[in-house]
């Protein structure tokens, strides 16, 4: 019995430190990276977000952040920006990681001058941090005429590049609350499909998803770093892996036409990882994109697997 | 008929030079073209001609101010120091406030152009799209009695600022920075984003 009750406890501990691993490749020379959403909440659970960030980063020396909007929920004086931002992330901020933002539809446009959040000045802007990457930061609170003229004149400058748009508003979502940013889809998807963007990353939803790749086209939710909405993850066709239990953070690696992600909750524990390979050239076609990217491996994430299906009152 | 072999030639390099096929409009093309159409100052293209121009006339004379007045201690610039970015927008939004001291109601929106609005507006907030555009107004709504219905107002900070559907933007006069729509409740405003100021608003512009 007490030998049975020493290997229960070695087997706790052998899947508790598993889930604590590093499953990037962590090669050199390669992009390294993490993305946060909503993280403007100053709560425990933003705090050991924070934490996480700062412990992986010593793991995976990623040197920057992408962040989803809603950067700081509510009022946004000095001491909110200092309360909400910077003391959360000192550690990283004190670490050299720049972070870029977006904007989310509870910031104010005055975050587009804050330097910790390398906006540039501009509410949709663009920054390729090495050769053969490049972002796309759009505001998708307000998709005008000016923002689809400039995605289209910038997309189609960026050749080659791995493509990545980072915004608020989730394209595809399985939340109940939210929901598919439909209208923002009709305009967005056909530019990105054309220019051949690889990888979607947005927020506004409090949970993470991992979407199937919709035409080609890899999307991620992830607006759970630093607010939680249980239970309004309702699983559906479009989701891969789901979470909405668990603070969490990304941190995604770019090597050669390889993508690799890993996401962690506030634990460190891995909630979901795989890799996915970009195929082919880019070629406009604003109805399928001809660089689509496929799965890699088969996702082992270690804690348990998305969230049950619940039944839906709109239906 | 005996065809010369460099008119062939010629015929098939300039036949290999052009695209395989017509590139395909992608729906944000059409939309742009369809929104510039209607939106257009031009009387050959749009019977809303006259009004739309003495709106853009308006609206951008409003943005020329803005630029003169953005100076100094006023003009938004980078800065790590959360404070001056509070401090940059106070000190615009009083010095638009002085300049506008007599503004009111309507001196964007004129009443020749409110008109026009609904027009453009009327069929977007029909069907699916208009059911969609509904749901993103509802989603993001601030709380209610919290904006203020009057120019010069201060949008309040601590509100959600309501993302604009798309396909009701697309299809409205483009506004020159730092003025951008906003649908609250049944109202539309034009904010001034820089200031966080009501630059004006139309009642009942919804359904």
């Amino acid at each position: 019995m007490r030998r049975l009750s020493i290997v229960v406890v070695l087997l706790a501990l052998s899947i508790a430190s598993a889930a604590q691993e590093l499953r990037l490749p962590n090669k050199e020379g390669s992009v390294k990276f993490a993305v946060i959403g909503d993280t403007g909440e100053p709560s425990s659970g933003q705090a050991a977000v924070a934490r996480q960030m700062a412990d992986w980063k010593s793991r995976f020396p990623f040197t920057f952040a992408l962040m989803m909007g809603d950067n700081l929920y509510g009022a946004e004086s000095a001491r909110d920006y200092e309360r909400k931002f910077s003391a959360p992330y000192k550690a990283l901020l004190d670490g050299g990681i720049k972070f870029y933002a977006a904007l989310g539809n509870h910031d104010d446009d005055g975050q587009i001058q804050y330097k910790l959040f390398n906006m540039d000045g501009q509410k949709y802007y663009t920054f390729k941090p090495q050769n053969g990457v490049r972002f796309f930061a759009l505001d998708s609170n307000y998709v005008d005429q000016k923002q689809l003229q400039w995605l289209d004149k910038e997309l189609a400058a960026s050749g080659s590049d791995w493509k990545i748009a980072f915004f608020h508003h989730p394209l595809y979502s399985s939340g109940a609350t939210h929901g598919s940013a439909d209208l923002q889809r009709g305009l967005l998807e056909p530019v990105f499909l054309k220019y051949g963007v690889n990888v979607v990353f947005s927020g506004h939803e409090h949970f993470y998803e991992r979407v199937k790749p919709q035409k080609g086209v890899a999307y991620f939710t992830i607006g759970s770093s630093s607010k939680l909405r249980k239970g309004d993850l309702r699983k559906s066709e479009l989701t891969a892996y789901g979470n909405d239990t668990n603070y969490a953070f990304m941190l995604v690696e770019i090597a050669g036409d390889e993508l690799y992600f890993q996401t962690i909750n506030d634990k460190g524990q891995t909630l979901d990882t795989g890799s996915i390979k970009r195929v082919g050239d880019v070629k406009p076609n604003p109805n399928v994109t001809t660089q689509p990217v496929v799965p890699q491996a088969k996702p082992s994430p270690v804690q348990p697997g998305p969230t049950q299906a619940k039944p839906d009152p709109k239906k | 008929m005996r065809v010369s072999p460099w008119l062939a030639i010629a015929l098939l390099s300039s036949a290999c030079a052009a695209p395989a096929a017509t590139e395909e409009k992608t729906p944000a093309d059409v939309a742009l073209e369809q929104g510039e159409k209607k939106t257009s100052t031009d009387p050959a293209v749009n019977p809303d001609a006259a009004a739309l121009a003495e709106f853009k006339m308006r609206v951008d004379a409003y943005a020329d101010m803005h630029k003169e007045l953005a100076k100094g201690d006023a003009k938004p610039q980078e800065t790590a120091d959360p404070a001056k970015i509070s401090a940059t927008k106070q000190a615009l939004a009083g010095r638009v406030q002085a300049t506008r001291v007599n503004a009111k109601q309507g001196d964007l929106f004129t009443p020749a152009v409110q008109p026009v609005f609904r027009r453009l507006l009327s069929p977007e907030l029909k069907g699916e799209d208009g059911h969609d555009a509904k749901e993103v107004l509802k989603d993001d709504a601030p709380a209610a009695g919290t904006v203020p219905f009057k120019v010069n107002g201060k949008y309040p900070e601590s509100q959600p600022l309501p993302s604009v559907p798309a396909n009701l933007l697309l299809t409205l006069p483009v506004l020159p920075a730092p003025l951008e729509y906003r649908i609250v409740g049944k109202h539309m405003l034009i904010l001034d984003m820089a200031a966080d100021l009501v630059a004006d608003y139309m009642l009942n512009v919804m359904p």
